[in-house]
């Protein structure tokens, strides 16, 4: 099959940065922080793999979930959420 | 917007209020000014870097007993891989409200470059 190539190092960063903004924008903190958590767990299980079919079914696939991603976090927005006690209380992340 | 001008430039010299609306090419000119003068100083851009960088793994005992300056650099210095500086300019991006884009982001290396970077930006605050 031709064009089986794999993304570039710099197309799967900003896939990460994508992922990671758009899980930061949870507004309830055990959404966000399993998105956060899902989102390093996935990327860095894979940070070896080199086969470029794999990784362009990775890639494919998680250009999904981040399409997925952007709706519940949208639909989180229009919720509003009690902080939990785990939650600081000025400002939050980090 | 040209109310807002008005009252900022009317605490400053109310006289001064109907000859720049009269001339808007002069308004423009002076309300950048203030807007830049306003913007963040260089040391508080990097002590505020410096913060978040702190901030950003508590748990990883490389950052948080090292000595931050502008010299750091965020791979060689403090260990973080390309996943890890993405994750900490999403920090610092929300930190000053700005979005840096792929291509500079790319760039930025080491805590001085980003702090000049932010500096550079009109956006930031």
């Amino acid at each position: 099959m031709p064009g089986v190539t794999a993304p570039t190092r710099g197309q799967v960063l900003s896939l990460y940065k994508q992922f990671i903004k758009n899980s930061n924008q949870f507004n309830n903190y055990n959404f966000r922080q399993y998105f956060l958590r899902r989102t390093r767990d996935t990327f860095r299980e894979n940070v070896n793999q080199k086969d470029p079919k794999v990784l362009m079914n990775l890639f494919k696939d998680a250009k999904n979930e981040l399409g997925v991603l952007k709706r519940q976090s949208v639909i989180s927005q229009m919720y509003t959420f009690d902080r939990l006690v785990v939650e600081p209380l000025k400002g939050r992340k980090h | 917007m040209f109310k807002s001008i008005c009252k900022i430039s009317s605490r400053m010299a109310p006289s001064a209020c109907r000859t720049m609306l009269a001339r808007p090419v002069m308004a423009n000119s002076i309300l950048a000014q203030r807007f830049y003068s306003a913007n963040l100083s260089q040391d508080q851009i990097s002590q505020r870097v410096i913060d978040v960088i702190k901030a950003f793994d508590k748990n990883s005992p490389s950052i948080a007993n090292k000595q931050i300056s502008s010299d750091t650099q965020f791979h060689k210095d403090l260990g973080l891989d390309s996943l890890d500086t993405v994750e900490l300019l999403v920090a610092i991006e929300e930190e000053f409200d700005i979005e840096i884009p792929d291509k500079v982001a790319d760039d930025l290396r080491s805590v001085g470059e980003t702090v000049n970077y932010i500096a550079s930006n009109p956006d930031a605050n």
